[in-house]
């Protein structure tokens, strides 16, 4: 059984299990984290699954789980690898069911006091206009040529039929539209799950919150990003619904076979993985480009109904309430980059699950207006606790492959969550703190209690302190929207 | 409309701790009832008890290069048809079973409210394995 015994302590806050702990591991297994983060990553399958990553074929440097590590199914959530191109291998479920799960931040000039007499009205608007639940339907209705055109423009799409702004997409990974999207690559059963799905959040830990921004580390840096302390911020988290869930399906039960036609050996099944210069692993990648981008014109879509939501309920009322948006960032993907790996450029693919890409200052795939400064990362909390804005750093691009945490990472099932508390008990505990809650499922908000995941706070000092993000806000919730 | 038996919860099936998703322990004296068990955790997974009242019926073909690519591909396959259609079946009469194919018919009926349903059925750690009591499976859902 895996204990600390089985760690070197690399420096503070970097903790590896070397490749002599198994023989099919390829590389170390690497862990940033406190000891309290990593005991509590101890206690699950997690550094199991990190320990299975090292074997992929084609990974190099280290397999690398960040502070919110905890169990998922085959790789960790918080897992990064990267796999040396050519026939370095592509795993889907390294990107996980949730293609393009991530984060768009909004901000605004008004300030939460001047909104508060009516945030409720705001709450209520935005659980009207954007629909949650896992089966939500938006009001969208795709022809078979649109869903095509969404699939490969992404959010691109989404702003030519007059859906947000241009700005947004120049504060977009991938400026809202992965390339190489080739939707003959996604199945029938793909378009049906996903068609009417646009312009929706989904269940489970998928929400939008408006926040106070309540803390600034960097304020000439948070200046630039137009974000000012008591100001109004809205977060949107959710991905590519059930389009990007079977796609994922398809490929993952279709490399079932493949991965022994290579002759690939697997600790877990669900690490099925093909060379990425195969038949195979082209025609994933294709179909995850369509999944990521169906993603980017989801939150591209809630944003401008959030929009509308803030103008239907303020205009006329406050002054200038516009939101602007930060970034839009992923946290689950795989993706074809360029990293520099023992002073010689190499091409590689990064697969992030449950981890956010963190780039530094200089990088030439960033906005001209960003690229001095780094990318924006941010850092969901769980419910009713505070969120995070950093910035990417040279060192996560030496380090991490330019990436660093997504998330608080859970710390308790959802069947142990809904017997430790009520949905209705912590309704009543968000609204005593001033928190508005407009929830479709109280048992939906039981699994998602704080108490379920590590605290958001530890895992962004971590990342801070070894250097691979940059602190720059914290945010905290005054409305919480949940499917 | 169809009427079935009631049934009390899902027999042979226990949940098993899982941190982010939900884990499943299904037996079945064969893989025949393996399956129809596993279906019916679906059921549970949604809030839903195991109605008696079905009014709509759909048949489907399932293969799978063994009996676990079979096991979730069945599953997935039956998480397509809820969210495509808004139904949620609550029996199914399994025919023809094999372990790389199965056909079988699904009874249910509209759902009247958003599924909460899963994202997908995962392969992780997953094995078809002979027990005393015939066969089992641990199956993890992404929810």
């Amino acid at each position: 059984m895996l204990g600390t015994h089985n760690f070197v302590h690399v420096e503070e806050f970097v903790w590896e299990i070397p490749p002599t702990y198994r023989p099919d591991m390829r590389v170390p297994a690497r862990l940033y984290a406190d000891e309290e983060l990593l005991n509590l990553a101890l206690s699950d399958n997690s550094i199991t699954q990190l320990v299975n990553t090292a074997t992929l074929p084609g990974i190099i440097q280290h397999a690398i789980a960040m502070p919110d590590i905890h169990q998922g199914y085959g790789f960790p959530i918080g897992g990064v690898v990267a796999t040396r191109l050519p026939h370095g291998v592509i795993s889907p479920g390294g990107v996980g069911y949730d293609i393009n799960c991530g984060v768009r931040l909004l901000v605004s000039q008004a300030t939460v006091e001047e909104i508060q007499p009516f945030l409720k009205e705001i709450a209520s608007a935005l659980y009207s206009n954007c629909p949650s639940g896992v089966g939500a339907r938006g009001s969208l209705r795709l022809t078979d040529t649109e869903l095509e055109e969404v699939l490969h423009e992404g959010a691109c799409w989404m702003l030519g039929q007059g859906y947000g702004e241009p700005e947004d997409l120049n504060h977009t990974e991938e400026f809202g539209r992965v390339p190489g999207a080739e939707a003959a690559h996604v199945s029938e059963h793909a378009r049906e799950r996903g068609r009417g799905q646009l312009g929706t959040l989904g269940a489970g830990n998928h929400f939008i919150e408006v926040d106070r921004v309540a803390e600034v580390w960097d304020q000439a840096i948070a200046a630039r990003l137009k974000i000012y302390r008591d100001n109004v911020a809205v977060q949107i988290h959710c991905g590519s619904r059930g389009l990007g869930h079977q796609i994922c399906e398809d490929y993952v039960s279709r490399f079932q076979k493949s991965v022994h036609d290579y002759g690939i050996t697997l600790p877990d099944r669900e690490l099925v993985c093909v060379p990425l210069d195969s038949e195979e692993g082209l025609e994933y990648l294709g179909a995850m480009a369509c999944a990521a981008n169906f993603a980017f014109a989801n939150r591209q879509r809630l944003a401008h109904m959030i929009r509308q939501s803030f103008e239907q309920v303020l205009t006329g009322r406050i002054k200038d309430f516009h939101l602007h948006q930060v970034y839009d960032i992923a946290h689950n993907m795989a993706k074809i980059e360029e990293h520099e790996i023992d002073g010689h450029p190499l091409r590689l693919c990064v697969h992030r699950k449950g981890a956010t890409r963190a780039f530094g200052p200089g990088s030439a795939v960033l906005p001209d207006d960003l690229r001095d400064i780094g990318q924006p990362v941010l850092i969901p909390g769980s419910m009713g606790t505070a969120s995070y804005v950093l910035l990417g750093t040279t060192a996560a691009m030496r380090q991490t492959f330019g990436s660093t945490c997504h998330g608080a990472g859970r710390v308790m099932s959802r069947v142990k969550a809904k017997k430790a508390v009520r949905g209705s008990e912590l309704l009543e505990q968000l609204k005593s703190r001033g928190i508005v809650v407009c929830a479709g499922s109280m048992s939906g908000l039981a699994e998602e209690a704080p108490t379920a995941y590590k605290d958001v706070s530890r895992v962004v000092e971590v990342v801070h302190q070894v250097g691979i993000a940059k602190k720059i806000a914290r945010l905290e919730p005054v409305a919480v929207i949940k499917g | 409309m169809t009427l079935w038996p009631e049934v009390e919860g899902v027999s042979g099936a226990e949940e098993v701790e899982h941190t982010a998703d939900r884990a499943f322990r299904i037996r079945g004296r064969n893989l025949r009832q393996l399956l129809e068990r596993a279906a019916q955790v679906l059921v549970v997974l949604e809030g839903e008890p195991l109605a008696r009242e079905c009014f709509v019926q759909r048949v489907i073909e399932v293969e799978g290069t063994d009996r676990e690519t079979l096991l979730v591909n069945w599953l997935n396959e039956i998480l397509y048809l809820e969210q495509t259609h808004q139904e949620i079946y609550h029996h199914c009469l399994l025919q023809d079973v094999t372990d790389h194919h199965l056909r079988a018919q699904l009874y249910g009926r509209p759902a009247d409210h958003n599924i909460a349903s899963a994202k997908a059925v995962t392969f992780h750690n997953l094995e078809v394995k002979e027990s005393s009591e015939g066969l089992e499976a641990t199956v993890v859902v992404d929810v």
